[in-house]
């Protein structure tokens, strides 16, 4: 008798969790949708701006701006990672914490001094359990993050570079590459490379441009924003990888789940056979035994 | 493209706001409004805080609460692209309000330190923008 309960209270407790994984993965499944989308709609604005900035790269002399400017001396690196709030969702985390541990070192082989910002719940405990001093934490990213949350984050980036006071920004993000597969990546930030302000070669480039007030000015303006944007878009394909690495998790959870489930069933039907048959034996002997 | 319309975007990093043909584009030039009409050159322009009004037709005129950016006409296109935009009929007063509210006490409060103010200043700029253009409607 004893046996059999158990059993049975054991599957009851797995049928709740893998209720709750069911519904995380269907939630993930959505706001993948939702975070797709979002990616999607800032495409027009982010390959116009690549337009434009093609075309002025041909006009101006660009190497003058702070930002494209390559320090002489390499000594300080800025890095940010970038984690999610919370768990839940397989290696996400636990990869991107590798791979920004694996460039610390790289970088402190290289005898440069190591600036880290992270962002995220989940980074920002880790790194401090492990005694890192974090430059900047940001964990207001939520969701859906805000072209607001990227310009802070940018202006910091920026400012620090501006002054000089770091020659090098890397931001380390995992990258949406489909529902199924993200990776983590390291991007170079600033200085800004200029095949990337070039844009792509193919492209027409047209010379009869007016500018207002001038090439310059129009550059100098445009490129704070292109920083902008490229952190923006970190943070959304990271939100994006987010809901599909926590999806998979889920999935793969609620699967092994049901697989528990179905070979506890089994368990608790022979068990509860065994029990029957000891009790038909059991009366069959007493039987037996008054005759 | 005809030479009365122009097709016009407005795209900010989180959405196209609008898309469609209009008779008339007035944006807020770095040096003072800058008004485009279809069969305008080549241009590109960056753009402050303020206004953008597009006429979609003779009574008919749209306005959008703008903050920095810039314009890229085309033969028969305008592309605006900006950091920040809002239909008039979007903006929330109150908000806005509180927004400025707020921002003139840092700009008071950083004046007495004697620290600096210039974001606080940008911030009070936007709001009063905001607070003008959803009087429009």
């Amino acid at each position: 008798m004893a046996r059999t309960r158990e059993i049975k209270r054991r599957i009851k407790s797995i049928d709740n969790t893998k209720q709750i994984t069911r519904t995380m993965e269907m939630v993930a499944g959505a706001k993948i949708r939702k975070s797709q989308e979002r990616i999607e709609n800032s495409r027009p604005y982010t390959t116009k701006m690549m337009e434009v900035l093609a075309n002025l790269s041909s006009y101006v002399k660009a190497g003058k701006h702070p930002l494209l400017e390559v320090h002489e001396k390499q000594e300080r690196v800025y890095v940010l990672s970038i984690t999610s709030n919370r768990g839940l969702c397989g290696a996400f985390n636990t990869n991107i914490i590798r791979k920004t541990e694996s460039i610390l070192e790289r970088e402190k082989q290289a005898d440069r001094e190591i600036l880290l910002s992270v962002a995220g719940q989940k980074g920002i405990n880790y790194f401090k359990y492990c005694g890192y001093e974090l430059l900047s934490e940001y964990t207001e990213i939520g969701d859906s993050p805000k072209f607001e949350d990227a310009r802070e984050i940018a202006a910091k980036i920026m400012e620090m570079y501006i002054n000089h006071e770091v020659d090098k920004v890397l931001i380390v993000f995992n990258h949406f590459k489909s529902v199924m597969d993200q990776r983590p990546i390291e991007y170079n930030i600033l200085p800004i490379e200029k095949d990337m302000a070039e844009g792509e070669k193919e492209r027409v480039i047209r010379d009869d441009y007016i500018f207002e007030p001038s090439p310059e000015k129009v550059l100098y303006e445009l490129l704070p924003t292109y920083v902008e944007t490229l952190v923006y878009r970190t943070l959304m394909e990271s939100v994006a990888s987010e809901h599909g690495a926590r999806r998979t998790a889920m999935k793969a959870a609620s699967d092994n789940a049901v697989e528990m489930i179905g070979q506890l069933t089994m368990t608790f039907n022979r068990a509860r056979q065994a029990q029957i048959t000891q009790e038909i034996s059991e009366i069959v002997g007493g039987a037996e035994a008054l005759k | 493209m005809s030479d009365k319309y122009v097709t016009c975007e407005v795209v900010t990093p989180e959405r196209v706001l609008y898309s469609g043909n209009v008779k008339m584009v007035v944006a807020p030039g770095l040096e003072g409004e800058v008004g485009i009409l279809p069969l305008h050159a080549p241009m590109v322009a960056v753009l402050g805080v303020g206004e953008l009004r597009l006429k979609l037709d003779e009574d008919k005129q749209e306005y959008i609460a703008i903050h920095k950016g810039y314009i890229q006409v085309l033969e028969d296109k305008v592309i605006i692209l900006v950091n920040f935009a809002e239909f008039a009929s979007e903006i929330d007063i109150k908000r806005a309000k509180e927004a400025k509210e707020r921002t003139t006490k840092e700009i008071a409060e950083a004046q007495k330190k004697g620290e600096d103010y210039y974001k606080a200043q940008i911030d009070l700029e936007k709001a009063e923008n905001r607070i003008r253009i959803s009087k429009r409607i």
